[in-house]
């Protein structure tokens, strides 16, 4: 029977890391040690009563934020930030602050905490969408554009590899055949397209220098556009992705909304993002190194342990694959399903707009 | 029957029944009926999952205005009242249009004139649309995006087709067989009602197998393709089954009623004429493919005699059998009649070893 405040204390003491607090914490240790104890040990509601205003008091004069929603439950509507609490309009806000910091770090952060296998899971995004040549993408969340270069890298091939079918099954062409070929090859590769949308204008100028650097110059756009509210028409994109980016979005139902209304019929919308581990072995490894490694990784690289400390605890506050499924398919999607890869580390969901 | 609801499992209670039932009756406007139904006041749903359950089940598309003449028998009158006593909560489903309470549905425009399709009616439409393209693609997945596109989707709804080409090939498969065994049952019934005279097995089979193979003609220069993809090992359980099935329906209209190990011969049997005749028609160049219904008939005849030669067999077996036994009582008992003193006691217990 665990009391809901000694719960969050102890959260509080073993995963908030911020250094204003870390030193009010030790200095709360003993105390709170000391009240824990007390309070499991003796189950009289007036042991938990002092108890709870005791961590009450503690909390406020540690200006915690997360007690502020728990003593005050009129004020307005509040959501997670990892494993704090703050109110829905800060968190928007916060988001925006974390991905700032790491713009400039994002890919080798991304590299140094999966071990590179980051890689290997956008390219089975790309193989599970297996994207036609000429079709349009909006790649939210898209920062510094890997799953669009990936795109128009597939359908680069995959054009290429039709036009050499096609050249095969046509090796003795009669001269007519050449001369209607070179009438209409006017027409071109159909161009496929894709539009990296992000929130965060820091993200995309590192995407930008990026495409420079690659040399990708058409069929690409960047756009600063917020999830919740895309500034696109609606029956405009052929495939809606959102790769790592749909846990930091303060209202998940909107974004798919969203997705929805600017897809065109026959649309897909998928989403790449980390989720429930099936395997109980794998859970205990990866939330070991989740939380012992990965901040410590972002302060070394990056100079930042707060905002890997963020995506960690994101990624627990983040609904599971049925949950996820389920809601995609309130968003009004159909034939929703989902792949595991990695032993559900990361997961697929993949719907239809009919 | 309620469209579209019938093919998805879920376990549906009083409301959702209801909830069905209103929005069936919302759908079937094309009959005319005022029906003073609250469409979204049928049930204040409580648990989402009816809805997401309902989503799942069924989509609003543009289909044929012939298909919603179905003859459906009107909601009885029961039914109609308690949709429209309950009350309020807007329900909206997904029916496409905004939720009116009490509307008469004559005066609606032509776009509520649409029915629910479930996903899988609406994925057959789509492979079946991609088999017109599959003589300029091949039995691939630009296939099954060029039909998508024809029916006004986006390409990237092939992604619903986890199978590929395969789901293409099993879907042509299923579909040539459903027909056959249509064309079977009808000539069954012709000859049930004496309208036909009952062909000989062995004609049966080889009038079968012909129309069964002339359906392969239209695509008869990719069918190598959709051959290697039926023996992928991840389609091989599928294929043999519609292989089996259609080998059962057969022999069942060629009137095999057999509970013993012809029914194993028989069947594998006809499969393998199946199978080979099938491998020579993909290389048959003659002109209507003669070549081909040539080795049929051979083949036929083939099974035809093996089946003959085998019944002789054992009857010449049993026959040699029972000489042997008629030789073998002579013989002793001449010894018998010869050597009266000596083993009669023998000769009677080698008697009774014989029998």
């Amino acid at each position: 029977m665990k009391d809901p405040p000694e719960l969050q204390l102890v959260a509080l003491r073993v995963y908030d890391a911020s250094a204003y607090v870390t030193k009010l914490e030790r200095n709360m240790a003993a105390s709170a040690r000391t009240l824990v104890l007390r309070a499991l040990s003796d189950s009289t509601r007036n042991i938990h009563h002092v108890s709870r205003c005791r961590i009450k008091h503690l909390c406020c004069r540690a200006g915690i934020t997360g007690c502020r929603g728990y003593s005050d439950s009129t004020e307005g509507k509040s959501t997670h930030f990892g494993f704090q609490t703050v109110p829905e309009e800060e968190k928007a806000e916060k988001v925006y602050k974390v991905f700032e910091n790491v713009a400039k770090k994002y890919d080798v952060m991304n590299d140094a905490m999966s071990l590179g296998i980051h890689r290997l899971w956008k390219d089975t995004l790309l193989h599970t969408m297996n994207p036609q040549p000429g079709l349009r993408l909006l790649d939210t969340a898209g920062g510094t554009g890997d799953i669009s270069f990936r795109f128009l890298e597939y359908t680069r091939s995959m054009y290429d590899r039709q036009q050499r079918l096609r050249a095969k099954s046509h090796q003795t062409p009669s001269w007519q055949d050449i001369a209607d070929h070179y009438v209409s090859d006017k027409a071109g590769p159909p161009q496929s397209r894709a539009v990296v949308c992000d929130i965060n204008k820091e993200m995309l100028k590192v995407g930008k220098q990026r495409a420079e650097k690659a040399g990708i110059t058409t069929g690409l756009s960047w756009v600063v556009g917020d999830a919740e509210e895309l500034p696109f028409d609606d029956d405009q994109f052929d495939i809606y992705t959102i790769a790592f980016g749909i846990r930091n979005v303060t209202h998940i139902e909107q974004a798919l909304q969203e997705a929805l209304r600017v897809l065109k019929p026959g649309g897909r919308f998928m989403c790449l993002e980390f989720s429930k581990v099936t395997n109980p072995l794998l859970t205990r490894l990866y939330d070991a190194y989740s939380f012992q490694m990965i901040p410590v990784l972002g302060e070394v690289i990056a100079g930042d342990w707060k905002s890997y400390q963020y995506l960690v605890e994101s990624i627990r506050k983040f609904p599971d694959q049925e949950t996820f499924k389920e809601m995609i398919e309130d968003a009004g999607f159909f034939c929703v399903q989902y792949f595991n890869l990695t032993g559900g580390i990361v997961a697929i969901h993949s719907g239809f707009k009919l | 029957m309620i469209f579209g609801i019938k093919e998805k499992s879920i376990i549906l209670t009083n409301f959702d029944v209801l909830f069905a039932i209103a929005t069936n009756i919302h759908v079937r406007l094309k009959t005319g009926f005022v029906l003073q139904v609250a469409v979204q006041g049928t049930v204040s749903l409580q648990c989402s999952n009816v809805r997401r359950g309902f989503h799942r089940a069924a989509l609003l598309r543009l289909a044929s205005d012939s298909k919603s003449d179905t003859s459906v028998p009107p909601p009885s009158y029961h039914e109609v009242h308690t949709a429209g006593e309950s009350s309020s909560s807007s329900a909206q489903g997904e029916s496409s249009e905004d939720a009116q309470p009490n509307t008469s549905f004559q005066d609606q425009s032509g776009e509520h004139g649409e029915d629910y399709e479930t996903e899988e009616q609406l994925q057959a439409r789509i492979l079946t649309a991609a088999l017109e393209f599959v003589p300029q693609h091949g039995w691939t997945v630009e296939a099954i995006a060029a039909a998508a596109e024809t029916l006004g989707l986006s390409s990237a709804s092939t992604g619903m087709f986890n199978n590929g080409a395969g789901d293409l090939v099993l879907h042509f498969v299923a579909q040539c067989n459903a027909q056959l065994a249509e064309t079977l049952a009808e000539q069954n019934n012709q000859v049930q009602l004496g309208q036909a005279e009952a062909k000989k097995t062995a004609e049966f089979l080889k009038d079968a197998v012909e129309t069964r193979l002339r359906m392969l003609i239209p695509y008869i220069d990719t069918w190598p393709q959709a051959m290697s993809i039926l023996l992928l090992p991840h389609n091989i359980p599928d294929s043999l089954k519609h292989l089996s099935t259609m080998v059962d329906d057969i022999w069942y209209y060629a009137g095999d009623r057999s509970t013993d190990v012809n029914w194993y011969t028989r069947r594998a049997a006809l499969t393998g004429i199946y199978n080979t005749t099938e491998l020579v028609m993909v290389q048959d160049s003659s002109p209507d493919f003669e070549e081909t219904w040539a080795f049929l008939d051979n083949r036929i005849k083939d099974v035809v005699n093996m089946a003959n030669t085998a019944k002789q067999v054992q009857a010449t077996g049993e026959a040699v059998v029972q000489g042997l036994m008629g030789a073998a009582i002579t013989v002793t008992t001449q010894k018998m009649i010869q050597f009266p003193e000596r083993n009669i006691l023998s000769t009677k217990r080698l008697l009774g070893l014989l029998f």
